[in-house]
């Protein structure tokens, strides 16, 4: 089950940090 | 009216399906005759894979040949391609670290060298190569001719990953979903769920989309802006 885990948290993981990416690149932009 | 409710009901859509796939994939759904609860992963993976290869690859791709298309030419479908990209670079990057931690415990290895692997790794190089030659260039349209060819040319490797496991033997396993006489493979609520997991995907990453490409509207504005400030200056200083 790790392994399901570890594919669930990276997939789900990494996309959510690429959103917070585009909203922190955006928040620097508008400054 | 439609385009508005459309561009509201995204977001929690999105957060809706990624949250069932999430529930259904790993709560849910029984496990699998052959790989018991590793196979979960067929709610994440595959989906992930999709996006990556078919969806934002094909986006960036199709928006490239628009692009160089004179007829259709604009730097609004450079704009798409580039935050396409952007977006795809993520989704193989996801799709390849998935894949191998469903390799490891199933082939006993991280990695192989292994057709359907190997080319979409080298997917990602290109698609890397692009968001690279994209900051090589500041001249916009030599900049988006330039990775418009590079994306057309990337292109070609889409149908080497799709038939590679036909084409050559490979660790990787062969069509999941559907078998050669186009026969489902999945049933049950396993199946609803991957369809959920695949829609729920999708959606993100138009979601994904959406934001990267007003992100680059935004950037794009303040650079103009930028440009005409430090003009105005010029002339005042050649005005003394």
């Amino acid at each position: 089950m790790s392994y399901v885990a570890a594919g669930y948290s990276f997939a789900f993981g990494g996309l959510a940090l690429y959103a917070l990416s585009i909203w922190w690149r955006g928040r620097r932009a508008r400054r | 009216m439609i385009k508005q409710l459309s561009q509201r009901l995204l977001g929690p859509v999105t957060l809706i399906l990624l949250a069932l796939t999430l529930w259904l994939g790993l709560w849910v759904t029984p496990s699998f005759k052959v790989q018991g609860n590793l196979a979960r992963l067929v709610y994440v993976h595959p989906a992930v894979a999709w996006v990556a290869i078919y969806v934002s690859f094909g986006t960036a791709t199709i928006a490239s040949a628009l692009y160089l298309w004179r007829r259709t030419r604009s730097m609004l479908v450079d704009r798409i391609a580039h935050c396409a990209m952007e977006v795809s670079v993520v989704f193989i990057i996801l799709t390849l670290i998935t894949g191998s931690i469903w390799g490891r415990p199933a082939w006993g290895v991280w990695w192989a060298w292994d057709a359907r692997l190997t080319s979409t790794a080298v997917l990602g190089v290109f698609a890397l190569a692009y968001l690279a030659l994209r900051r090589a260039n500041d001249d916009p349209e030599l900049r988006a001719r330039r990775s418009a060819v590079l994306a057309l040319l990337a292109a070609v490797n889409v149908p080497i990953i799709q038939f590679s496991v036909q084409w050559w033997k490979t660790l990787h396993q062969g069509a999941t979903v559907f078998s050669t006489d186009h026969g489902l493979k999945i049933h049950g609520l396993q199946a609803w769920t991957l369809l959920i997991s695949f829609l729920g995907f999708t959606m993100l990453y138009f979601w994904l989309l959406r934001a990267r490409y007003r992100l680059e509207v935004l950037r794009d504005e303040r650079y103009r802006a930028s440009l005409e400030e430090a003009l105005v200056q010029r002339r005042r200083e050649g005005v003394r």
